[in-house]
């Protein structure tokens, strides 16, 4: 076999020695600048690419460089010869098939990963921390909100009583009802309702105006309640937090306005999701009280009123209509229990 | 090889190709996700091992040495860290600014670390880069400059920006010999005051050339008409000025880049960069619109013509050839500041 024309380097100096590489027994052979023998077993070959460099590296660190193609190719040579293979995660790299099975097995699986294996992570971990860490998250919130966004409330103290009475009084979903406070604002953004996590829910003036029906504001809260009890607040950091840090992790050196956007986007389907549960919590709970959920049907109708439709997958709650055909359909299926009931 | 006595001027190549590059880091992309991300410290050394025996300067490659358990290590630190301080601020604003304090205590010590680190792990004609900083000058230079910066309204950032890279680049060696840094602060500020001119003239003439619409939509608004037809200038307004934030980032690198290497000497031996901003824009931009348009799959496409321009753009004198460099007996580092810069790019330059 022809011997292998190589750069030698010592690993004491950077002059290039002009040698051969041979192969007798188990045993290497350099000869010219430099001569000397080393079983193989003490050699590491650098990983196959197609950059038209290789390196074969001696134990105490000096090395042989090929980059002469011919002289590549008898090195290959020489490597099969000796029985030398490549590792299975090179052979991958080299191979577009292979490669190409690994671009939709990584879709596949970062699909997967964040359409259920976050999400259930993400709850599996909010459910396991305390109530106080979460009612710890929002610390200032309030503060904030109250600062921008509400000023106080100009109910009576009659009508807040009445609502606040009438909610405590419902039976909830399951035993472990979350602790909450009800606190009414009047709303600079609006008519809505909001649960932060420290566990106040917020309900506008606004929103108490706009239904027609208490029934309807029972549903909001009951809306609220479900975000607490649910741990959408926990869930919800956490679910965005891993959700950033991959795409930092893909985009970051790209650009950070790039790796900004995914994040965003990715988010609102957790969101939609959080609105779902709590929807499906709220009409739990007014089934469970005999309330009807078509008051929370045309509350939904008349908020829609007030803004225009949009699209539903760059929305960060689910469409109206949807909303408002689950209620609707539940408030049959309730019906038609209860009358099987009878 | 170069035998001439003058001195004559040889530039770093760089031979990986896109396609290539592509295959390992989908491979190393997918093995991080299945070991939910403990293979990318070995992902790092792969890809490192691709980039610097790909560069070549005078017919030999670079060649990197990380050791991937303990670029591990320093990921698990660097990523504890940063959790930590990710979620303090949503607990308590006084939690997270404890945070932020510590973090500022040891992000000095972890990138003076990662920087002994990364010029340990790297070789030339079997010689190793070294770097020589002590941890105290990591303080001045990585916390006591920027803490002044900040407290003067960023107006010392070309200064703190020049002592960053006087530190780098003056304790840096390769094997014995040492690497000097001359650029002075002004030429720093000179070079940030080029840049932004550029930036606001450039801000100036978009401005100027839409005015005749926007004019006219204010028009349209006070006469109570609506305009349809004079908003697509708006638009095109609103396109341009990102355009032009996109396009002003390789300006910045280019001049950056050009002044950090054209006062930098290994020795005696003058290194040069010459990026021309044109160029770097073209690369930027179509990577950035290629990287979007592919959902990401053009990312390691654009890394190699990235790194093959900037790369390509630095040569060196190299006199009497480079034989007579003679290595340094160095301690192992800990990768522990490796992982974290990793994590939070800082660097603008190579």
């Amino acid at each position: 076999m022809m011997p292998v024309a190589a750069n030698y380097f010592d690993g004491r100096t950077s002059r290039a020695h002009h040698v051969y590489l041979e192969v007798v027994g188990q045993i290497a052979q350099l000869t010219g600048d430099v001569q000397l023998e080393c079983p193989l077993d003490q050699l590491r070959v650098s990983e196959r690419t197609s950059n038209k460099v290789r390196k074969v590296t001696f134990s105490d660190g000096a090395y042989l460089e090929v980059s002469d193609p011919e002289m590549l190719a008898a090195l290959a040579n020489l490597l099969s010869a000796t029985g030398h293979s490549d590792s299975l995660i090179v052979r991958m790299q080299q191979s577009w098939r292979a490669t190409l099975i690994a671009v939709v097995s990584t879709v596949v699986l970062i699909s997967l990963l964040y359409v259920y294996a976050l999400p259930a992570a993400a709850k599996i971990v909010a459910f396991a921390l305390p109530e106080k860490v979460e009612r710890a998250l929002g610390d200032g919130a309030l503060t904030f909100l109250d600062e921008h966004f509400f000023s106080p409330t100009k109910l009576s103290v009659e009508r807040q009583n009445e609502l606040s009475t009438r909610f405590a009084r419902l039976r909830p979903v399951e035993d472990d009802s979350p602790a909450y406070r009800l606190l009414f604002r009047k709303s600079k953004i609006g008519p809505n309702a909001l649960a932060l996590p420290s566990g106040e829910i917020i309900l506008t003036d606004e929103l108490v105006n706009l239904s027609h029906n208490d029934d309807a504001i029972m549903g909001v809260l009951a809306h609220e309640l479900g975000h607490l009890h649910e741990r959408h607040l926990s869930r919800r950091v956490i679910q965005s937090s891993a959700v950033a840090a991959v795409a930092v992790a893909l985009f970051g050196d790209v650009s950070t306005a790039v790796a900004s956007l995914p994040p965003l986007l990715l988010d609102l389907k957790y969101s939609r999701d959080a609105e779902r549960e709590a929807d499906a919590y709220a009409l739990a709970m007014m089934e469970k009280n005999g309330i009807s959920s078509s008051a929370l049907a045309d509350l939904f109708a008349d908020l829609e009123k007030n803004h225009s439709a949009s699209n539903p997958y760059l929305s960060s709650h689910p469409s109206s209509a949807e909303r408002i055909m689950f209620l609707r359909k539940g408030d049959q299926d309730g019906s038609r229990l209860n009358k099987a009931a009878q | 090889m170069q035998t001439n006595t003058n001195s004559s001027k040889v530039s770093l190549s760089f031979t990986g190709t896109g396609g290539e590059y592509f295959r390992i880091w989908i491979v190393n992309l997918l093995l991080t996700i299945v070991t939910l991300g403990i293979y990318s410290a070995w992902a790092k050394v792969r890809r490192n091992h691709y980039f610097y025996s790909s560069t070549q300067l005078a017919g030999a490659s670079f060649e990197y040495h990380g050791n991937p358990i303990a670029i591990l290590k320093g990921r698990i630190v660097a990523f504890v860290f940063v959790t930590l301080y990710h979620f303090a601020f949503k607990f308590s604003t006084g939690f997270g600014f404890l945070m932020l304090i510590a973090l500022s205590a040891v992000m000095p010590w972890l990138l003076w670390k990662s920087l002994q680190f990364k010029l340990y792990n790297s070789s030339f004609r079997g010689v190793r880069f070294g770097f020589r900083g002590t941890a105290k000058q990591a303080y001045i230079n990585y916390l006591m400059w920027p803490f002044f910066a900040l407290i003067s309204l960023y107006t010392l950032v070309p200064l703190v920006h020049q002592r960053i890279k006087q530190f780098q680049h003056n304790e840096s060696r390769f094997g014995t010999t040492h690497f000097s840094f001359d650029a002075k602060i002004s030429r720093f500020y000179l070079n940030y005051l080029i840049g932004f001119s550029i930036f606001i003239a450039g801000i100036i003439v978009i401005c100027l050339a839409f005015s005749a619409p926007i004019a006219a939509v204010i028009a349209a608004k006070q006469a109570g008409q609506f305009a349809p037809h004079l908003i697509v200038g708006l638009i095109g307004l609103v396109f341009s000025l990102y355009f032009w934030l996109f396009a002003i980032v390789p300006l910045f690198l280019s001049l950056i880049q050009n002044l950090i290497w054209n006062h930098t000497k290994l020795g005696n031996r003058q290194m040069y960069s010459h990026m021309k901003w044109g160029r770097v824009t073209f690369i930027y931009l179509t990577n950035l619109l290629a990287i979007v348009c592919t959902l990401g799959l053009f990312i390691p496409f654009a890394q190699i013509r990235m790194m093959r321009y900037r790369l390509e753009s630095i040569s060196i004198e190299i006199g009497d050839g480079l034989d007579q460099f003679v290595a340094d007996e160095a301690a192992q580092v800990s990768a522990t500041g490796e992982g974290m810069a990793d994590l939070l790019d800082f660097d603008l330059s190579l």
